[in-house]
């Protein structure tokens, strides 16, 4: 068997698996967009109809509307997911009494069902019986109307996928920080580091390489998270105003049958986190490497 | 047609293990529901008797969660697959006959089988019947409970009178420890009954949208003066106001047939009656009707399709559909059952009944899913006070229209 062969043999099966799995339903889904498909004419066939669609959606206020509410989003998640998981990770990895337990009750919002943790939050958001809105009435606080207002219910939808995905990364940032040799923390203390110091030349520097990935992935998680926004702010309540891009062009494709312009809404979304990848791995590079 | 021809192969691959038919596939068929647990079980010992009844039959069921039912029969219908009979609400219907996944059912079905059952019962569009249903209502009713409102209202004033009674700080800490009345504010479902109270309509006979009215300025004006007087929690979505009522801490409630049951296993001592009449007029309110049944897939293939024919009719036969309606309280969708004396007899279903007469039926129409994304803000913001109600009728019909519009783009 000549090495071209078996490279074929090793590699195709995969490279057609992949081909069907991701390439097909990229290539279609941006053939929808470039026709009329919807409810009235997916029975007789839609037509091309080439950019109008693009054009459509470029000139709507909603692309912007809701690009700049899901940057925030993604933002502030993620954001929040790193500085409390790798907050509490340096924290766990100290030893100290009843720490297994500590690890277990933090990892518990990870561990719950998105679908049940995004329900029980809503009603926890409830004005008048909801018990965060009470806790502030205890503290002499005044109520918040969290859902009924746009503000209140983005804040809302942001606090539940906070409390959902810190665990995330702190299990990815308690990982990496048992994997920094001791010796490098010896090397520092006889050279007179601080705690401070440590943890800025040496922990952080560390850890950038476990956790840059987990960004990522994170961002592109937490940019396409459907269920919070969807489930917390019932469907972009209130008056579709709490949507950010992919919930808005879910409810255009599966409750208005929009096909057409949310396959074109769904490529533009592809670029904007591809774009948005390239930027993070570009910074990781130049943190990492000085490039 | 290139694009049906690209989508059919992925979507037959996708679907086809859901709803191989086991066996002889002339005699093997498919259902696919979105059935409560207590519908499932007697449609279960329906189809067992039916199996009996027709020997080497299988029927296979699926369950789904409504929405999902709706997404999975349209994606499996449009690759030619999917279940042979389907069942769910009447708003089904026209998504899947305007996609043309469904059977006009006039041609299968004898005329005087058809003649026997209810308008509300048969949803049609453009002449077509699409569904045949075996129960109707899911409408709204008045829900007393007894120990706190023993005589229904007569009419709005009346209603408010009793609410502002009823609403009550029993221990005296400044928190209202019993309301007047709880009901689902968040939801136009429940906006509705008062739009046609005051005269007005969510769509013409067009399918034309006409929430601008002052049909419905009135309404929303009814509800915000609810909130204002205090007798409803300003927050009440349904899971809140299901709790007050379920935990005595309301007197009145307004809520459809699929929860008298569970009052009424509360404890709660329940009166049904009618959503009372407009003050000053002869109006009542209108609460939407719809009904719950079988449609066919267009794609059945014809080796079995008399067999299909033969089921649909069995399950909305009048034993059948006595059955849904005796074992679930369900009012029947069949005018030879509701003339059974035991259903009259029945002082739920006959509540249930006195309602559905005031009812109307929903638009089957696609855009009625529109309209109640366009009112669901608007009803939200009057109620929060942040929209006055001429400000939010305008807004939901401008919107409406609009997305009306992009549907069809």
């Amino acid at each position: 068997m000549s090495r071209r062969t078996a490279l074929l043999l090793f590699l195709g099966p995969s490279a057609l698996v992949l081909g069907l799995i991701v390439l097909w339903p990229f290539v279609y889904n941006f053939w929808i967009s470039l026709t009329n498909l919807g409810l009235y004419t997916i029975r007789d066939g839609a037509h091309f109809i080439g950019l109008a669609q693009y054009r459509r959606i470029f000139l709507e206020p909603e692309l912007y509307t809701y690009l700049g509410k899901t940057l925030v989003w993604t933002f502030v998640n993620v954001f929040f997911h790193v500085v409390l998981g790798v907050g509490l990770a340096l924290l766990l990895n100290r030893p100290y009494r009843g720490r297994a337990i500590y690890r277990a009750l933090l990892i518990l919002p990870w561990a719950l069902p998105q679908y049940i943790a995004a329900l029980s939050w809503r009603g926890m958001f409830n004005y008048e019986y909801g018990q965060i809105n009470l806790i502030l009435n205890h503290l002499g606080l005044p109520q918040v109307p969290w859902l009924s207002t746009e503000t209140g219910a983005f804040a809302a939808a942001i606090i539940t996928n906070v409390w959902l995905g810190f665990p995330f990364m702190m299990v990815v940032a308690l990982g990496g920080l048992q994997s920094i040799p001791r010796e490098m923390y010896e090397a520092a203390d006889i050279d007179g580091a601080g705690r401070w110091w440590r943890l800025r030349h040496v922990t952080l520097p560390l850890l950038r390489p476990v956790m840059m990935p987990a960004i990522v992935l994170g961002t592109i998680w937490t940019f396409n998270n459907l269920n919070v926004i969807w489930l917390v702010t019932n469907q972009g309540e209130p008056g579709d105003s709490s949507h950010i891009l992919v919930t808005y062009v879910y409810k255009a494709a599966f409750n208005y049958y929009r096909y057409g312009y949310a396959a074109a809404f769904s490529v533009l979304i592809f670029f904007v986190l591809v774009g948005l990848t390239w930027l993070n791995y570009r910074q990781a590079n130049k943190s990492t490497y000085g490039a | 047609m290139i694009i049906r021809l690209l989508l059919l192969p992925l979507l037959a691959l996708l679907f086809l293990p859901g709803c191989a038919s086991e066996g002889d596939p002339a005699r093997s068929i498919t259902l696919w529901e979105q059935m409560e647990p207590a519908e499932q079980a007697l449609l279960a010992d329906h189809l067992a008797h039916f199996e009996s009844t027709h020997p080497g039959v299988r029927v296979q069921t699926v369950h789904f969660e409504t929405e999902n039912l709706r997404n999975h029969f349209q994606t499996a219908a449009l690759a030619r697959t999917g279940p042979d009979l389907v069942y769910g609400p009447s708003d089904h219907v026209g998504p899947f006959s305007i996609m043309g996944l469904i059977e006009p059912l006039e041609g299968l079905v004898p005329a005087d089988t058809l003649a026997l059952f209810l308008d509300d019962a048969k949803p049609s569009l453009e002449g077509h019947v699409y569904r045949l249903a075996d129960q109707v209502g899911n409408h709204l009713t008045l829900v007393l409970n007894r120990a706190y409102v023993p005589d229904p209202p007569e009419d709005t004033e009346e209603f408010l009178r009793l609410a502002r009674e009823n609403t009550v700080d029993l221990d005296g800490d400044g928190r209202i420890d019993r309301y007047g009345v709880v009901f689902n504010l968040t939801e136009p479902f429940w906006l509705v009954p008062w739009l046609g109270g005051f005269g007005g309509w969510v769509m013409d006979d067009h399918f034309r949208p006409t929430l601008d009215s002052e049909a419905m300025r009135q309404a929303l004006a009814f509800v915000r003066r609810l909130v204002d007087e205090g007798v409803i929690p300003p927050s009440c979505d349904y899971p809140l106001a299901d709790t007050l009522f379920k935990q005595g801490s309301a007197a009145m409630t307004i809520n459809g047939p699929w929860s008298w049951q569970a009052y009424r296993d509360q404890g709660i001592d329940v009166g049904l009656a009618l959503l009372p009449r407009i003050a000053g007029t002869d109006r009542y309110p209108q609460p939407m009707t719809s009904c719950k049944g079988y449609s066919m897939n267009r794609w059945v293939p014809e080796v079995r399709r008399s067999l299909v024919i033969e089921l649909l009719e069995y399950l909305t036969s009048a034993p059948v559909v006595g059955e849904v309606s005796t074992r679930l309280g369900a009012l029947p969708s069949r005018t030879d059952v509701a003339r059974w004396p035991r259903l009259r007899e029945d002082p739920t279903l006959q509540a249930s009944w006195n309602q559905l007469v005031h009812g109307r039926l929903m638009p089957v129409v696609p855009e009625m899913r529109v309209l109640w994304d366009v009112m669901r803000p608007g009803l939200q913001q009057v109620v929060s006070g942040a929209l006055t109600p001429a400000e939010a009728a305008r807004r939901m019909q401008r919107q409406a229209l609009r997305k009306i519009e992009e549907m069809k783009l």
